[in-house]
């Protein structure tokens, strides 16, 4: 409260000042723009997601489907990647501009709900036909009992390989069950032979889920209950520290060549043979690297721990902000259970959370073989994450940069362990 | 600052090239100098404009050949990449953006030539208490990094609701908030001759008279430096957009390249060069119109392009 | 600063009858003020106002969501830990004391080369001038990316000439070659006011120190430059300043993260991530005012020590 009456004294200036210029001539800029919105005609709403252009060309598929459902909704699109997403959001965040309809992360569902950022959805009447979507994802666009998110798809960590590149290597494919050491073995052989254009692997380390992974495999976990750390900065650092070797006899792709890559991953450039992600990459690696076929497996275990789960893989969330609540949470009704939509996007965007959705997925390609894959790891899983506290998205955004600055010989794994743990805290108790 | 000042005095803007006596030849060394001299200046022109080159040669090519192809000269030269490029992005057309740019572009300079012209004028032209403190101030913030306002003046206009509004990005325009330019029409008053206003108001005109009917259309000159800069600057500006704006219909061109940037540098890199060029098409086409304006106002004031 | 001043007006001489010389007075104060409201409402509410707030700021913890919390100077102690920060401080520093003086000798050479040739000189001013009118938009940033990158005619070219193939743009040792050459490029404004700088220059004293036998350097060092320091001192000042606040270009080549490893984390990008990307409004501020005090003592000891270096004529006063 302390500094609102500076604030408001210049506010106020502020305010007479605008006056002052509206006087000045008829060319006030204030009501230049946005005014003509207001006339009749269709609702249009602001609508983003992160992605590749695998997802932007389904996308434009699915947003027509719904154009021409309803006349009078149109659909303004946009995508980034999914890092420069979060600090756009956070910037119209900060100013009450966000989209109307925003493809959203678990990691990041909580910070912008508990700042009042979202809408929540059971005020709109008529709103999102939530019936369809199985019991046990819907707490995950739960936050202090009011409905933040739509998830609309699961999906859960995977292993893959492109087949062309690895016999194009002369190695043998990855196999099932493999242990670490096994894997990074494997990389290391596979990267002998790419001869510096092809490498085994990129540097799996920074990618915090599958740490994630790792500690579930060890019986341990990464935060707990009450959204902390729940990690030793001893933990850490042996996770870092187990692709140094790898590092140093350049046996993952060089960071200068993932940089320029960027945004794309090293396994849709063909940079790599394998790479560990969300099992509904699929489509896009298939898309951006122009393979005909990309094979799953299980990731590597730990004394036959695989510490696998599945998690929601993306939410629909609305603005706080919007000016048409009952459009919105038509659009999202719509992408989140018309059959059609769920047959443009297939398992794309994660084995979809609507049962009409899921049963017009093709039982198909690579569908098929997402289907297929979350069918066999089903036995052995890992109890989903809880809801993620508010900063989590930090701590991902976090270790991947500093996995960065490791790979470029910036930083050793000490001074990156102890960097992750001061930003982590701090983003954890915002 | 002081040099502007005095290259300013010492030359107003307009007559800056006098005419030099051409030197009296006398050697032949003074010709091969000067064929060195010339040289020289193709070399360095040559690395100069290779940038600009590179950027509309690129846009004619396809996307797979503008990376990795050392030639300049596209083997099939099409506007394929403009065509991408004029449909715009997003569903929304490189007209619109097209037109943001535009109307910013225009409101700006409108704004920033009445404010900078009414306050140079009470500061050439008019004795008033406190004149010397408030002109040094004005100067001072010359030299203050904008970074100390963006925050503030951020919270400011959220608080007033004018975040996602051309307001934030054209209020300051019609405050003169830009010193540069009040100091270049302090200059240029000063150089103009006192008689003209003192015979005025001997006839009894009041300053807003002088200032209308006197001053304004001997700054002519002054007044269309001013309005190429304000323009170009405006034209340009990237970060004022990037934190004010939030909706894409409202982005001006530098905001849409840079969804461009986002969205197609993996998939359509030859429209985004294209977009790239007609975003600079204004600017250079004011630098070919004007750019004696431009060089002069570089030469008498330090302006920064 | 006493040049910036504004000078004393003649105009006094021609003031009406003496009596009434009180009530002109004070209303020419009147009309002053009347013309310098727009300037002075900008001036309070966008510039003293913020900059104030902005100090107070500094203070707190403020992320927009919540209330300022006041903290002291905990978030001055926290940049001086903050790696991040550490790393956009020396990034700027490299930029500002390496680029700004490269860009400087570039406009000078160019200048002196001009100025010795007569013809053409008007043409190719204004071409090298091009630049510095839209390098710092994103076109370019986009263009400068392309030619830096992997297989980009740069790469290529240091390739032809035995160099280790690879783009600059991802390799942290070579992206700050790579601003500062993008800064170098836009050469033509400072070259511009150095041409008119050596316009100014008398020719009698070139050819008198050729009688004496001065050899070009030497005319270069006792003539060209003592003449030619009010503007160069000008252009060191602007260009600093100027260079302090480079944005566009890095944040279009990075991505708008700084990378790779920090390379092009400038002072500016980081505040920006800072304060818009995390909402840490008081910490941005806290760096926005280091950075004003840097600037500020920066430019006092410009002025300060221009005095021993920096020569007037006669003209100025």
């Amino acid at each position: 409260m302390k500094n609102r009456p500076l604030l408001a004294a210049a506010a106020a200036l502020c305010a007479v000042s605008f006056g002052l210029t509206a006087c000045g001539g008829g060319d006030d800029p204030a009501n230049a723009s946005g005014e003509d919105k207001a006339a009749a005609g269709p609702v249009t709403l602001n609508y983003t997601w992160w992605g590749s252009q695998d997802r932007a060309d389904r996308m434009t598929k699915a947003i027509a489907e719904f154009e021409a459902a309803h006349p009078d909704i149109k659909i303004k699109p946009n995508f980034t990647d999914y890092e420069g997403y979060w600090q756009k959001r956070a910037t119209e965040a900060a100013g009450g501009g966000l989209p109307d309809v925003m493809q959203f992360d678990f990691s990041y569902l909580r910070q912008y709900a508990d700042r009042g950022a979202l809408l929540d959805l059971k005020e709109v009447e008529d709103g999102v036909d939530l019936s369809g979507i199985d019991d046990s994802l819907l707490p995950a666009g739960e936050i202090d009992g009011g409905t933040y998110g739509v998830p609309i798809g699961t999906n859960a960590l995977a292993m893959y390989y492109n087949p062309d590149l690895v016999t194009q290597l002369g190695v043998e494919p990855p196999k099932e069950g493999l242990t670490w050491d096994e894997y990074n073995a494997w990389i290391k052989e596979a990267s002998a032979k790419g001869g510096g254009n092809v490498w085994g692997a990129g540097d799996y380390t920074g990618v915090l889920w599958l740490f994630d992974m790792k500690l579930r495999q060890e019986g341990k976990k990464l935060l707990d209950e009450d959204g902390k750390l729940a990690i030793e900065k001893s933990d850490l650092k042996e996770w870092l520290a187990s692709t140094d070797e790898l590092r140093q006899s350049g046996a993952i792709v060089p960071a200068d060549r993932i940089t320029q890559i960027s945004p794309m991953s090293a396994m849709g450039a063909k940079l790599t043979a394998t790479e560990m992600s969300w099992d509904n990459f699929l489509a896009g690696y298939l898309k951006d690297s122009g393979a005909a076929k990309i094979e799953m497996l299980a990731p590597p275990t730990t004394d036959g721990e695989k510490g696998l789960f599945v998690k929601p893989s993306m939410l629909y969330a609305i603005g706080a902000n919007t000016e048409h609540p009952e459009a919105a949470a038509e659009f999202v009704d719509f992408m989140t259970n018309d059959p059609e939509v769920g047959e443009i996007f297939g398992t794309s965007r994660g084995v979809p959370a609507s049962k009409a959705q899921r049963d017009a997925v093709a039982a198909e390609g690579p569908d098929a073989q997402v289907l297929e894959y979350e069918k066999a790891i089903a036995e052995d899983l890992d109890e989903s994450p809880a809801p993620l506290p508010a900063g989590f998205g930090t701590l991902e955004k976090e270790l991947l940069r500093l996995s960065e600055e490791i790979n470029y010989g910036r930083m050793s794994v000490d001074q990156a362990v102890e960097e992750w743990f001061t930003e982590a805290e701090a983003a954890l108790e915002q | 600052m002081s040099t502007a000042t005095s290259t300013a005095t010492a030359a107003p803007l307009t007559d800056q090239r006098r005419p030099t006596p051409p030197a009296p030849r006398r050697q032949d060394g003074a010709r091969a100098r000067s064929l060195m001299v010339h040289a020289l200046s193709l070399v360095i022109l040559a690395v100069v404009l290779y940038p600009l080159l590179w950027m509309v040669m690129s846009s004619l090519k396809p996307t797979n050949q503008i990376i990795g192809d050392p030639s300049l000269l596209p083997t099939e030269a099409s506007l394929d990449n403009y065509r991408t490029a004029l449909a715009g992005i997003g569903g929304i057309s490189a007209w619109t953006f097209a037109r943001n740019s535009l109307f910013l572009a225009v409101v700006s300079v409108i704004g920033t030539v009445l404010s900078s012209a009414v306050t140079a004028y009470a500061f050439a032209r008019i004795e008033f208490a406190g004149r010397k403190l408030w002109f040094a101030l004005m100067i001072g913030t010359l030299l203050l990094p904008f970074h100390v306002l963006i925050i503030p003046q951020y919270i400011v206009f959220n608080k007033l609701g004018l975040i996602n509004t051309f307001v934030p990005l054209l209020i300051g325009k019609f405050l003169a908030a830009e010193a540069f330019f009040i100091f270049l029409m302090v200059q240029f008053m000063r150089n103009l001759p006192r008689e003209l206003d003192e015979a005025a108001r001997i006839d009894g005109c009041g300053h807003v008279r002088i200032f209308i009917s006197i001053m304004l259309p001997l700054m002519r000159p002054a007044i269309i430096t001013t309005s190429i800069f304000a323009f170009i600057w405006s034209w340009n500006d990237f970060l004022g957009p990037l934190l004010y704006l939030n909706d894409p219909e409202k982005y001006p061109l530098p905001l849409a390249l840079r969804l461009f940037v986002d969205q197609t540098s993996v998939s359509d890199y030859g429209a985004m060069i294209a977009m790239s060029v007609l975003a600079l098409v204004p600017v250079m086409l004011f630098f070919f119109l004007f750019q004696r304006y431009l060089v002069d106002g570089v030469a008498t004031q330090g302006l920064k392009g | 600063m006493s040049t910036l001043q504004a000078q004393p007006l003649r105009a006094e001489a021609s003031a009406p009858a003496p009596v009434d010389y009180r009530r002109a007075r004070r209303a020419e104060t009147r009309s002053g003020y009347f013309f310098l409201a727009p300037w002075l409402i900008g001036f309070l509410l966008l510039t003293a106002g913020p900059m104030l707030a902005s100090l107070y700021l500094a203070f707190t913890d403020y992320n927009l969501f919540r209330d300022p919390k006041w903290i002291g100077l905990e978030n001055f102690e926290k940049l001086f830990n903050d790696s991040r920060y550490l790393q956009s401080v020396k990034v700027t520093l490299i930029y500002v004391l390496v680029g700004t003086p490269v860009k400087l000798a570039a406009a000078l050479a160019v200048a002196l080369l001009l100025n010795s040739g007569r013809k053409a000189q008007g043409f190719y001013r204004s071409a090298f001038y091009a630049p510095s009118l839209i390098g710092a938009s994103v076109s370019i940033a986009i263009v400068w990316k392309a030619l830096f990158s992997d297989g980009g005619i740069v790469d290529l070219g240091m390739t032809g000439m035995g160099f280790q193939p690879g783009g600059w743009v991802g390799d942290p040792d070579k992206t700050m070659p790579m601003m500062i050459l993008l800064a170098t490029w836009q050469f033509g404004a400072p070259m511009v006011i150095f041409l008119a700088g050596l316009k100014q220059v008398p020719r009698e004293l070139y050819e008198a120190a050729s009688v004496d036998g001065a050899g070009a350097l030497r005319r270069f060092w006792s003539i060209t430059v003592p003449m030619l320091s009010p503007v160069i001192f000008f252009n060191l000042l602007l260009e600093t300043i100027n260079a302090f606040q480079v944005f566009a270009s890095a944040f279009i080549i990075s991505g708008g993260a700084g990378g790779p490893a920090g390379s092009t984390l400038f002072y500016t990008l980081y505040l920006y991530i800072r304060g818009f990307g995390d909402a840490r409004m008081g910490y941005a501020s806290a760096m926005a005012w280091v950075l004003a005090v840097v600037i500020g003592l920066i430019t006092w000891v410009m002025f300060r020590t221009s005095k021993g270096w920096v020569h007037y004529s006669g003209e100025t006063k």
